[in-house]
């Protein structure tokens, strides 16, 4: 995504980054709280506060991306069981003949929180305005794709135009969207929440609003106590398959993960969304059947960077080398032991529970084995220097595993390795941006949208935006090139299917294992169940009288 | 004072008088001169606590320059086979005798290795605190006037800075902290206090008859201050110092634990504290050990302070 920074790198072990929905689902717990349901329940959910307002298309963080997923319904959204199957929500229909026209078909008597209908005006205006530069929208790159955005978005100066001349409205409910090149995985890339429609009356003030959001979605607003929490409402005439079968919602803002661990441990709220690391040893039995794992689709990777001396790029050796440190790694030990059975190795470049994933593409390189690790870094000339720094962010709980991988590459290869901490997330960032990580860094990365494309095309393609490592590669590239060019989804997955693959041989990172959700409930609520983001799926918690 | 210091004074007073006539004993009682120090010595071999500390903190100073007497290991030796395994007391001395930590770590071998960070960068303190804020005091006691008015300024501007958020704020502003760091970033902060001590107590000395004879028979300034002053109002800044070492280390273990101290791959206490933090709930052993070790040193230091003090302090007697 040009003219956008640093999309969504992951800041946290647990995951920081706000992304796409996924929808279904059929595994994690079902049990736990038992007795009658009561459909008029409201439970209580712990959250932080959300950083700035409520508009949809300016939130990045995860608490107000909780909140916006209970107000808003998207055109489409997917299942999370792997398949991805679309299913769609506001839309009745999204469909393209050339992947680059998009026609969209609203279903009909859909209506805002506050009685007017959600009509096709609803949702262009909506993008117009989030696209447009002077409304400083943080999700504003999502329209990247939309012929004209270049004319409401320029990377220099005032906007041309108020619309992206792509956007038309031919009906109520009907709409075209042109794209500036195919893609063929667009209508996926819809199910964010920054693609949400908004009712004529945001436009008098949208900082009010912010405030105080009226949203198409299973839930409406009712109020937001600053730093305490935000009550939402079930809204009875909402028409979507995703009907709340709660009768409502409050996000209580806990300022630690620790006390939040604390509140529902004690029945004081009823669901927590991730552990905090201190309890990860101990929560299952502090919970028993009411603990949760859940899959998700993100990957943690050690970045190496390609503009220091120690990393060339299209040099065989040099990426042997690479290929040598990665085999040094003792996944399994590390994943079960220091990060206590939350993640599972990694063995390819893309992560889990989307289309086009892959297992076993890195084959051997996953594997781990001291002899040959060191084997093929002696054969392959030693690495420059003889010492590696892995870069990462202090605030994120990742120093316990960055030290062990260090211990596993200093003992089993000799090469020295030293954790990099910097404070925050932020300096992390920065340090990457400016171009100064000494040696590699620290790259978590959780899907936007489940296609394999997401994992590759915005790490590792040239000049690509969050390609911070500066990767590049003209046989990637034109594999790259390929899937973008392809007839149908099909063709696009299978083309990056074999890019993953020629990856392998260059790794421009070091895959080390997948996320997954660790979480809990207590005993008033079950059905607790998770998207592929670690987001709850709020309409679906069953409150127990 | 000037009773407490007679072998001191009476030094430069007899080169004058040198030939011939022989000093008088200044207490015909006692054959011997007996000055301060040895006074405080002797108190000092009779006192427990002095004895019990000052073994602690031998032992501490030979761990910290051999750890490997002690230790085969070193501590960045990791298996994690061994992640978080329990003490074996009956094994002592060797890696397995106190544990394993989250990183397979010998525990045992941490807190071996962890003791020269602590003790260089407590007594490296200690010294730099002594020699800058000694000197400074004393040039503010004896000349008094504007310098006295300056320096003293400048002690109350850094007396003002609260001495942990002051080292936070200092040590936050670097990119890596090495052992040196975090020395300065301590002295800078601790001075004031042996400054005001110091300036005190050469108040009160030069005003005393043999600085006035020193004065009298022409010595130079320089020779006043470090042959008659500095030795006779050293005594209370010695107290302060070794009381203070206890006090460095403790805040270098509390900066380390915030995250803003040391660093791994350095080895210190209040690192292996900071992480082990968490894991508390499922393996005590590994905060528990570092954490009894840092409280020991530093209760030997303030024991060892303590004593000093009573011996030295003409009030306590």
């Amino acid at each position: 995504m040009r003219g956008a920074k640093s999309a969504k790198w992951v800041a946290s072990a647990i995951v920081v980054a706000l992304a796409a929905t996924a929808c279904g689902g059929n595994d994690s717990s079902n049990d736990g709280g038992k007795g009658e349901v009561d459909p008029n329940g409201v439970f209580r959910l712990t959250n932080s506060e959300p950083q700035g307002n409520l508009q949809p298309a300016n939130s990045r963080d995860t608490a107000s991306g909780q909140v916006i997923k209970g107000l808003f319904s998207q055109l489409v959204d997917y299942k999370k069981d792997g398949s991805a199957e679309l299913v769609y929500v506001n839309a009745e229909s999204v469909e393209t003949e050339d992947n680059r026209t998009w026609t969209v078909k609203l279903k009909k008597g859909w209506k805002f929180h506050d009685g007017e209908e959600v009509t096709s005006k609803s949702f262009v205006d909506a993008w117009n305005w989030a696209a447009n530069i002077d409304n400083n929208q943080q999700n504003s790159y999502w329209f990247a794709d939309i012929k004209g955005y270049e004319d409401v978005h320029p990377s220099k100066g005032k906007p041309k135009a108020k619309e992206m001349s792509g956007l038309k409205v031919v009906d109520d409910h009907t709409f075209t969207i042109e794209l500036t090149e195919p893609v063929t995985y667009f209508n996926y890339k819809l199910a964010y929440s920054a693609w949400s429609p908004l009712p004529s009356k945001f436009y008098d003030d949208p900082k009010a609003y912010g405030d105080k959001p009226v949203g198409n979605g299973p839930y409406k607003f009712v109020s937001w106590e600053r730093k305490k929490k935000i009550t939402l409402e079930r809204y009875d005439e909402y028409q979507g398959p995703d009907k709340a079968e709660n009768g409502g919602v409050e996000l209580v803002v806990y300022n630690t993960l620790e006390a939040q661990y604390q509140a529902v441990a004690s029945e004081k709220a009823d669901v927590i969304t991730q552990i905090p690391p201190r309890d990860l040893p101990k929560y299952r039995q502090d919970f028993g059947d009411r603990a949760i794992d859940a899959p998700m689709a993100g990957v943690q990777s050690i970045v190496p960077v390609f503009y220091g001396d120690q990393w060339k790029l299209g040099d065989e050796k040099n990426a042997k080398l690479r290929q040598g440190l990665s085999m040094a790694i003792d996944r399994k030990t590390i994943t079960d032991k220091v990060l206590n059975g939350s993640r599972v190795p990694a063995t390819g470049f893309v992560g889990p529970n989307v289309l086009g994933f892959q297992e076993g593409v890195l084959g051997e390189v996953a594997e781990y084995n001291p002899e040959k690790a060191k084997k093929t870094i002696e054969d392959a000339g030693g690495v420059p220097g003889n010492k590696v720094h892995i870069q990462y962010n202090a605030d994120g709980g990742h120093k316990e595993w960055v030290e062990a991988v260090c211990n596993n590459i200093r003992q089993n290869t000799g090469v020295e390795c030293i954790p990099d901490a910097k404070v925050d997330f932020q300096t992390d960032l920065n340090t990457r941006d400016a171009k100064k990580v000494k040696s590699m860094y620290r790259g978590g990365w959780v899907l936007d949208y489940p296609v394999n494309v997401n994992f590759m095309r915005e790490l590792y393609e040239t000049g690509a935006d969050s390609n911070t490592g500066f990767f590049s590669s003209k046989k990637v590239d034109e594999l790259f090139k390929k899937g973008d060019s392809a007839a149908d989804l099909d063709g696009t997955v299978k083309a990056y299917q074999d890019a993953e693959k020629e990856l392998v041989k260059e790794m421009p990172a070091i895959p080390l294992w997948y996320y997954s959700t660790q979480a809990a409930h207590s005993k008033k609520v079950n059905n607790v169940e998770f998207d592929l983001a670690n987001f709850l799926l709020m309409h679906k918690v069953k409150v127990v009288k | 004072m000037p009773d407490l210091t007679k072998t001191e004074e009476t030094e430069p007073v007899k080169a004058p008088v040198a030939e011939g006539a022989p000093v008088p004993p200044a207490d015909p009682a006692v054959g011997k001169p007996r000055s301060l120090w040895s006074d405080a010595w002797s108190d000092l071999r009779r006192s427990p606590m002095f004895i019990i500390s000052s073994a602690m903190i031998l032992l501490l100073l030979v761990i910290a320059a051999f750890p490997g007497w002690f230790t085969s290991l070193s501590p960045r030796d990791s298996d994690m086979a061994l992640y978080l395994q329990k003490p074996q007391f009956g094994a002592f001395f060797s890696p397995e005798w106190l544990g394993y930590d989250g990183q397979g770590y010998s525990v045992y071998t941490r807190l071996i290795h962890g003791a020269r960070n602590s003790i260089l960068i407590g007594v490296s303190v200690t010294v730099l605190v002594t020699f800058v804020g000694g000197l400074l005091g004393m040039l503010a006691g004896y000349f008094g006037g504007w310098v006295d008015t300056v320096i003293s300024r400048i002690t109350d501007v850094f007396l003002g800075l609260p001495f942990l958020l002051g080292a936070m704020v200092i040590l936050v502003s670097f990119e890596t902290r090495a052992v040196y760091v975090i020395v300065l970033a301590l002295a800078v902060l601790g001075w004031t206090l042996v400054a005001r001590v110091m300036r005190g107590s050469v108040i009160t000395v030069k005003q005393a008859d043999y600085v006035m004879a020193a004065k009298a028979l022409g010595a130079s300034t320089t020779r006043i201050l470090f042959r008659h002053v500095l030795p006779n109002a050293v005594t209370p800044v010695i107290v302060v110092a070794t009381i203070a070492l206890g006090g460095y280390i403790s805040a270098e273990a509390t900066l380390s634990f915030l995250g803003i101290g040391l660093a791994p791959p350095a080895v210190s206490w209040g690192v292996d504290i900071n992480t082990a933090k968490d894991l508390l709930r499922n393996a005590p052993h590994v905060l528990l050990w570092p954490g009894l070790m840092l409280s020991f040193t530093i209760l030997a230091f303030i024991m060892f302070g303590e004593a000093v003090r009573n011996a030295l302090d003409p009030k306590l007697r």
